[in-house]
């Protein structure tokens, strides 16, 4: 069969328009009447609020400040839980958390209102720490417990597994917040159509999403919303979740005139999410020969102030929590946690790149107490066609990892140097 | 607001503008060269590079008035004739570009890197590229639109 | 905008006019590499900027029969490309190559990071080393002030640094120098070391003189281990020693600050790639 692209190098369709500096981001688009937004955002972790704009809609060229009390229908998004504010209502539960958002007709403008919003703050006890996070005594983000999710996946029977391993290690893990610092910095345009259809130009992963927020938020039915998705300057995740969206269309909407907001890196780092860090506590067991038989992991995610996608992410650690190796006894419990921290998200991987920090240093760990190379216990216990997964999956299609360990081998020439002892 | 005149991709400007505007913001906002990128604002990420009086500069560290008498090349000024420069060609053919915000600052870097060293080694190109920052790639596909470019310059492509 | 008006400096004379006349509220810019973001970030609001970048007379890079004097205006690409700055000065080299990453280096200028005033300034602890002095000027004259003493006896606001200027090392001298940063391009100095040794004929340090950058408030001499290290022959008990010496006036001036451990490790393979680079390039000079 002759194939169109597989096997063939094919030029990317938006590569002439990006070597050349034609290609439009957000930032890119100027329009006639063209007005400028900023967001104030918040500087504590968690605190009541009492907000006060009537001096900086007084400043020349400030044209308004949009708060919570703008928001013509519901005050929530987000892609699975609505817990974003739109803009922060009674209290902040996190430091970046939009409170209002000044337009005017300069950049300049918005600083000068920016400067003059009074922002009162009651400070709350906040958490910070997950597993403090869990306990009953913890400072709640948002309801009556921060706990978010939790996944538990059992396999096999883990006491008689434990009897037949030789050799148990057990360690705890832990991985860090990641920002994705994709390189274009969030911006956008909102501006209206003729006939009033709201319009909002945005880098964007989910414009069908975005579309549906914001139509839900401005009590517009989704006809009246349309959403651009414009070049992308990277996004890795990070652009899941709603950043501007929603302020652009309202400010566009009540102002009727064109509205272009550009974050500062500094504020992109605040405004959107970042890799969710974990505490990984485990345990894996083999047997004399070099087999695993047992493994028991505790996961907990940290998902800071918003859940975004981290019912799914913890689950794909749940699920991923073995690595790619056949252990007939499982048990394993993850958690999602709130806490007062920057909210985590979607970043490449989606949970699954944290836990194999802590399943390929329990095998390193292993191979070392068996006596045995890191090769020689992944080939051992590595999926293969057939393979069942611990939450019962047969692999039946191609599960070629033993031909990338050989790959991976013979070009680092693991082995012989592990014999020499240089490893 | 303070008078100044400079070159940008051949074509001489006089124009008023704000004592704190920066370079940046003059050739994207007043001049219309939106190539040029922002990605940090502190010269960091190098998407705001600029070829000025032959040499390399982040533009978001340059105030406008700084450029009086400079003579500027933006991405928009390596097309020549309708014709794109070789680098981009091969930025294009070796899959160099992904996200694309990077690209009109890097392909300045490489610009600038061959202008003074036409046979760079890939440690040469390297060090020309520093001061650019891609996340999407890596790196290798830069080196690799590099020397390709070395050939095409020397087939006069 | 506090920024009232800007001004493109013709001649050191024109700006030493000009800072006479508003002193405290102008500043200069030269490469921009650090002010320009302070000035974004609202960090510093002069009403007055001086731009001193095209003055040629600040960009000359002279040599005479015992000097080398760098115009303030020199960038550090500039040092980079000079033949000057190979054989046994190769440290003031090394520390300007390091700085940032091409563009930051087309821009930023010597004098520039001298009087910004950072203790990570890399162009800095070399130039310390070999003993260099600036030389300023204002309406009120001219100061000439050694390097080390700026950082205490700073710069007045009417002042604008010309030039500076260092004694050639003797053939038997050798500036080396190293730098800790976070990965390798656009790293700011997490400690860095330079140092001017020279050695007799039986490799015994007759000569030395170590500047430390980012191990305190401003860079400056380690004079404890000069102390240490003069008339001594360079072996590795030696080397070991003066780490530890090191280690204890760290221990002393940065005592309570949470980057201590880390750097009290950190030092002692910078101290160490100085004094291995000597060796080594002593080495190469006998082979030749």
């Amino acid at each position: 069969m002759e194939l169109n692209v597989v096997g063939k190098n094919i030029i990317r369709v938006d590569a002439y328009s990006k070597v050349t500096g034609r290609a439009l981001y957000p930032q890119d688009i100027y329009l006639e009447d063209m007005v400028y937004g900023k967001t104030l955002r918040s500087t504590k972790p968690h605190a009541k609020i009492k907000v006060d704009t009537t001096e900086a809609e007084k400043i020349e060229g400030v044209l308004k400040v949009f708060t919570y009390k703008d928001i013509p229908n519901e005050n929530k998004h987000g892609v699975v839980l609505k817990d974003h504010e739109v803009f922060a209502s009674e209290k902040v539960i996190r430091i970046g958390e939009p409170i209002a958002f000044i337009v005017g007709e300069t950049q300049e403008a918005c600083e000068e209102g920016y400067e003059k919003i009074i922002v009162d703050y009651e400070e709350l006890d906040a958490v910070f720490d997950p597993v403090e996070a869990m306990k009953e005594d913890s400072p709640k983000v948002h309801g009556d417990s921060n706990i978010i999710l939790y996944y538990k996946l059992r396999h096999g029977d883990i006491e008689e597994g434990k009897k037949k391993c030789k050799y148990i290690v057990e360690n705890t893990y832990k991985s860090p917040m990641v920002e994705h610092a994709f390189l274009q910095p969030e911006a956008g345009l909102g501006y209206l159509e003729e006939d009033g259809t709201v319009v909002v130009a945005v880098a964007t992963q989910y414009p069908h999403y975005d579309r549906e927020e914001i139509a839900i938020n401005l009590g517009l039915p989704e006809e009246k919303v349309k959403v651009i998705n414009t070049n992308i300057g990277g996004a890795f995740g990070a652009r899941e979740d709603i950043s501007i969206q929603i302020h652009l269309a309202l400010a566009a909407k009540v102002l009727k005139r064109p509205v272009k907001v550009i974050f500062s890196r500094e504020e992109s780092f605040l405004a959107h999410s970042k890799r969710h860090p974990m505490i990984m506590k485990y345990k894996t067991g083999a047997d004399e020969n070099g087999f695993l038989q047992y493994m028991e992991a505790e996961i907990v995610g940290d998902s800071g102030a918003h859940a975004s996608w981290a019912i799914n992410v913890l689950r794909k650690s749940g699920v991923h929590a073995t690595g790619p190796y056949v252990i007939p006894n499982v048990k394993v419990d993850s958690y999602a946690v709130y806490t007062n921290n920057p909210f985590t998200g979607a970043m490449r991987g989606f949970g699954a790149t944290q836990v194999s920090i802590a399943y390929e240093q329990q095998m390193d760990e292993l191979a070392e107490k068996l006596g045995i190379s890191p090769i020689e216990i992944r080939m051992k216990n590595i999926f293969r066609k057939g393979s069942m997964t611990a939450t019962g999956q047969i692999l039946t299609d191609s599960v070629p990892l033993d031909k990338c360990i050989e790959e991976v081998n013979r070009d680092f020439q693991f082995l012989e140097e592990s014999e020499e002892g240089a490893i | 607001m303070v008078n100044i005149s400079l070159t940008v991709n051949e074509e001489l400007f006089e124009v008023s503008v704000r004592e704190d505007l920066r370079l940046i913001d003059l050739l994207r906002d007043e001049l219309g060269l939106i190539g040029t990128k922002e990605g940090c604002g502190e010269g960091e990420c190098g998407a705001c590079t600029i070829i000025m009086d032959g040499e390399t500069v982040n533009s978001c560290l340059v105030m406008a008035f700084q450029a009086n008498g400079s003579n500027i090349l933006t991405i928009e000024g390596m097309e020549k004739e309708g014709n794109i420069h070789p680098i981009q060609q091969a930025y294009i053919d070796v899959g160099a570009v992904q996200c694309g915000f990077c690209i009109p600052g890097m392909v300045l870097s490489t610009k600038a890197l061959l202008d003074k060293n036409p046979h760079p080694s890939k440690e040469e190109i390297r060090e020309g590229i520093s001061g650019n920052l891609c996340r999407c790639t890596g790196y290798n596909k830069m080196i690799h639109a590099t020397e390709k470019a070395m050939e095409y310059m020397e087939e006069g492509k | 905008m506090t920024l009232k008006e800007v001004y493109n400096g013709r001649s050191v004379e024109e700006v030493v006019g000009l800072l006479g006349e508003y002193g405290n509220g102008a500043k200069l810019i030269s490469g921009g590499t650090d002010i320009v973001i302070e000035l974004k970030n609202k960090k510093i609001t002069p009403k007055i900027l001086i731009d001193i970048s095209k003055i040629e007379e600040l960009k000359e890079i002279r040599e005479d029969e015992n000097y080398i004097t760098l115009g303030s205006g020199v960038t550090f690409t500039e040092i980079i490309e000079n033949p000057l700055f190979s054989g046994n000065l190769h440290g003031l080299y090394k520390a300007c190559r390091m700085v940032g990453s091409p563009q930051i280096r087309n821009k930023g200028t010597i004098g520039g990071n001298i009087a910004n005033g950072s203790s990570a300034a890399d162009g800095v602890p070399p130039l310390i080393a070999l003993g260099a002095t600036i030389k300023t000027l204002s309406i009120e004259g001219t100061r000439e002030i050694p390097l080390e003493d700026y950082y205490i006896d700073k710069l007045k606001s009417n002042e604008i640094i010309i030039e500076v200027k260092f004694k050639k090392p003797n053939n038997n001298q050798i500036l080396t120098f190293a730098k800790l940063g976070l990965r390798k391009a656009l790293a700011i100095s997490r400690l860095s070391i330079a140092s001017l040794i020279g050695l007799n004929e039986e490799g015994i340090i007759e000569s030395v003189t170590i500047a430390s950058g980012a191990l305190g408030k401003y860079p400056m001499r380690e004079e404890e281990v000069e102390e240490y290290l003069i008339n001594k022959k360079i072996d590795e008990k030696i080397i070991e020693e003066a780490i530890t010496t090191l280690q204890n006036s760290m221990d002393e001036r940065l005592k309570g600050r949470s980057t201590l451990p880390y750097k009290r490790v950190a030092v002692s393979s910078i101290l160490r790639e100085n004094l291995e680079e000597l060796i080594k390039s002593r080495i190469e000079v006998e082979a030749w």
